[in-house]
């Protein structure tokens, strides 16, 4: 089955841009302000959070302080954030947070394409069962404290690679990328075995390039995941902070504000200016939110195609 | 003639039910590699009892985790944990030589006799390590204080010391057994077992995270505090089922927590024809780039994680926030909104809304574009205004896919998620922000209560699954296909 990826054709912007002729009426126009209107004032809601976070991280902070930047920064600078790389605390956790995302989202990537490559290859022994033995974990859970017990029983709390191992597998991802690979003729491939190829010689250089796009797609989802993910590190990571990822450490300091000071200098050497800035607990929550924040925010505006054709796929497969 | 042929092929059979026997034994010891109960390197009770001999290869940190105060004060040697960690890591070598013999034993002849002659190499290897423990152990065993080292030997070591020479015997038995192989053979394994093999490793992890997992339903069996070892005369059986509705303040827990999970979930089903309506809407906007840029803004909070958006809530709603700041310059009071507890199911439904709304609507406006053009043109001729389209012919092309989405959405009624309950609880909306998820975490998690907690959470996978398969089978009945 061919994977129709609508945002690639035009097919939508056809019939929304010539809408069939009507004559206007006044309740179609009121219809079409109100609804200008309401979709307008929504993405506002949804832009406008993290605009007014952003100015006042940058504004300065004796304004911020009380209050006064709404709309328009003033007195610009970068203070904040120069002072947030002082604190080793935070740039651990920015470090493990990006290192789990690169690595976990390569490995899961490279892992899907080859098992979805696998399961299509009906020669094998006992397919079948080895793809419905992957598959079926999707719709059953064995709940949080029996996970968490079992990571424990493999060593992996405390463990950077508690972040990783676990998510090697992805069913999902795997019906997703088995769906597109046999959409690929099979004449490819066949000829390739004709010339004498091995399998792992036919994935890399047959399958691996013509499933870039689906590989993409579950790679941005992959790193999305990984790089917002909260209860892994909140639950396998609780004895080790050096190991907590961003999420985790933003979330602390959200949570439990009275000793933010105490949580973030205690192992650090900062001086005294700036532990007076980090003294303030609200502009430094919203720097490090807004440090978390970016990557998503930069990213996202690019990926977006990837994004939706991801939602796509699924709906396919539902 | 006759003779000899059927002697060939009982022996061909005995070497294929030994060749069984001894992949399945091979199983067997690299799955006791992960089970903590029958690790041979735990010598001393300073070695974590969650700790698998695999566990003890890899890590060094983990294995001498308990030790420092004993190392410090002279109780122990360190020698004798370096000893113990080398002997682990010696030991899980030699299975990985025979797991590669059993996977060889799929191959041809002369791969399966290399694999044999590996499997035998391997034995010897481990053997250097078990005796490596043994060494180990009689240090230990030296020790000034005794009560606090607890030197002890596990049965796991004569389990698996057993099985090993049993692995070695059987090798060696195969070995003798198989004819030689011919100038001709070479080493090689067929297509089917090759592909096999490649797909392995991914079938073990998948094993390992999600299979293995279910094992830890057993604590839902146990009087089990953290820390615990489990032992059979800790075994209770049902009591923690009953106990949940025979204590009254676990009673009324329960009652509390399946009311804001049913409350919050039925929100969610209630409104779910929302983000259908805010795609027939949205392609009413006529102007593609307007369209384009609604889409891409209204998505984005889909993609942020919820401390993220908690922390978004913080910025905007809590006592230093943009509303406070606004009431305050007009003369007000700041109030820290996030710290209410009132009205905090809507709360929470609106902040899930917000987050997800305009990603679930994506779906629509695909289903939308993949509405037949001739309709909206018949309609059209006959008179139909722009409501009456809407009504008439994109609503019956979505029902099919809001069905199906719907019909989802009630089998996953208990499962509301754990995170976003998680970062917006608070000590004061504690009561009403309570859903399965967060009392299975907060139980579980802080309290330490982990008999009760797994048995929470065993009950919800149970019913979880069985509301799966039901939707399945209407979905199957009302539309002719299924859902998953």
């Amino acid at each position: 089955m061919a994977v129709k990826l609508p945002f690639k054709n035009k097919k939508n912007d056809k019939y929304m841009s010539s809408a069939p002729k009507y004559r206007i009426h006044i309740g179609d126009v009121l219809f079409d302000i109100l609804n200008h209107l309401f979709f307008i004032v929504f993405t506002l809601t949804c832009i406008f959070p993290f605009y007014y976070l952003f100015i006042n991280t940058i504004s300065d902070n004796d304004l911020v302080r009380r209050g006064l930047i709404t709309i328009i920064p003033k007195g610009i600078h970068f203070k904040n954030y120069l002072s947030l790389t002082n604190v080793t605390d935070l740039t651990q956790a920015f470090k493990i947070s990006v290192m789990r995302t690169v690595l976990g989202t390569a490995l899961m990537v490279a892992a899907t394409g080859l098992v979805g490559f696998l399961v299509t290859k009906q020669e094998m022994w006992g397919r079948r069962i080895w793809y419905r033995f992957i598959v079926v974990t999707m719709y059953f859970n064995a709940g949080l404290i029996p996970w968490y017990l079992n990571m424990s029983m493999l060593g992996l709390t405390d463990n950077f690679m508690g972040y990783i191992i676990p998510s090697i597998v992805a069913p999902y991802n795997i019906i997703l990328v088995k769906t597109y690979i046999e959409s690929i003729p099979v004449e490819l491939e066949e000829s390739a075995y004709m010339d004498g190829a091995t399998y792992m010689k036919v994935f890399t250089k047959i399958i691996w390039p013509l499933s870039k796009p689906i590989l993409a797609t579950i790679a941005v989802f992959g790193a999305v995941g990984h790089w917002n993910s909260l209860y892994d590190s909140l639950i396998l990571m609780q004895n080790d902070s050096s190991l907590q990822t961003l999420q985790h450490r933003l979330f602390i300091y959200l949570t439990k504000a009275n000793n933010l000071k105490e949580i973030m200098v205690s192992n650090s050497a900062i001086s005294a200016e700036i532990q007076e800035q980090l003294l303030d607990s609200k502009i430094t929550k919203w720097t490090v939110s807004m440090v978390t924040v970016f990557p998503i925010l930069l990213v996202y505006p690019f990926m977006q195609r990837y994004f939706e054709t991801g939602m796509m796929l699924g709906a396919v497969k539902g | 003639m006759h003779t000899e042929k059927t002697v060939k092929s009982s022996n061909e059979k005995t070497t294929a039910i030994l060749f069984f026997l001894y992949r399945l034994l091979i199983i067997l010891i690299s799955i006791s590699l992960f089970i903590p109960a029958i690790n041979p390197a735990r010598v001393c009770g300073l070695v974590n009892d969650n700790m698998s001999l695999f566990t003890s290869a890899v890590s060094y940190s983990a294995l001498t985790a308990n030790t420092i105060r004993a190392s410090m004060r002279g109780w122990i040697q360190d020698s004798s944990f370096v000893i113990l960690y080398i002997s682990s890591i010696v030991i899980c070598l030699g299975i990985i030589g025979s797991v590669a013999s059993g996977c060889m034993s799929l191959g041809s002849l002369k791969l399966k006799r290399l694999g044999n002659l590996l499997s035998i190499v391997g034995c010897g290897v481990s053997a250097f390590g078990f005796v490596g423990i043994a060494m180990s152990y009689l240090q230990l065993e030296q020790t000034t204080k005794p009560d606090k080292v607890q030197p002890m030997f596990q049965t796991g070591y004569f389990i698996l010391m057993g099985a090993i020479i049993l692995v070695a015997i059987m090798s060696i038995v195969l070995l003798l057994l198989q004819p030689k192989p011919g100038e001709k053979d070479i080493a090689e394994l067929s297509q089917k077992y090759k592909l096999f093999l490649l797909i392995l490793p991914f079938v073990v992890l998948t094993f390992l995270f999600s299979y293995l997992t279910l094992w830890g339903w057993r604590y839902a069996f146990f009087d089990y505090k953290a820390g615990e070892t489990l032992s059979w005369d800790k075994f209770v059986g049902f009591k923690w089922f009953t106990y949940l509705f025979k204590n009254a303040a676990t009673r009324s827990d329960i009652v509390r927590v399946m009311v804001n999970t049913f409350a919050m979930s039925g929100l969610g089903l209630f409104f779910s024809w929302v983000p259908m309506v805010f795609a027939i809407f949205l392609c009413e906007i006529k102007n593609t780039k307007i369209r384009r840029f609604i889409q891409t803004f209204t998505t984005i909070p889909n993609f942020i994680s919820w401390v993220l958006v908690y922390s978004v809530a913080c910025v905007i709603f809590a006592s230093d926030g943009l509303v406070s700041s606004l009431i305050q310059a007009n003369g007000g009071e700041a109030v820290n909104f996030l710290m209410s507890g009132k009205h905090i199911w809507l709360k929470m439904f609106l902040w899930g809304m917000w987050k997800g709304v305009g990603w679930s609507a994506i779906i629509y406006i695909a289903g939308i574009s993949g509405i037949d053009q001739q309709l909206y043109e018949a309609a059209t001729v006959d008179g139909a205004g722009r409501f009456q389209r809407m009504w008439n012919v994109t609503m019956p092309g979505l029902i099919p896919t809001f069905m199906v989405l719907f019909v989802m959405g009630v089998a996953g009624i208990l499962s509301n998620g754990l995170e976003q309950y998680l970062v917006f609880q608070n000590a004061i909306n504690k009561n009403p922000i309570e859903v399965l998820d967060l009392y299975v975490y907060n139980i579980g998690i802080d309290k330490g209560k982990i008999p009760l907690s797994t048995v929470v959470g065993m009950s919800k996978s149970i019913i979880s699954v069985a509301l799966l398969f039901g939707a399945n089978r209407v979905s199957k009945i009302v539309r002719g296909n299924s859902i998953i």
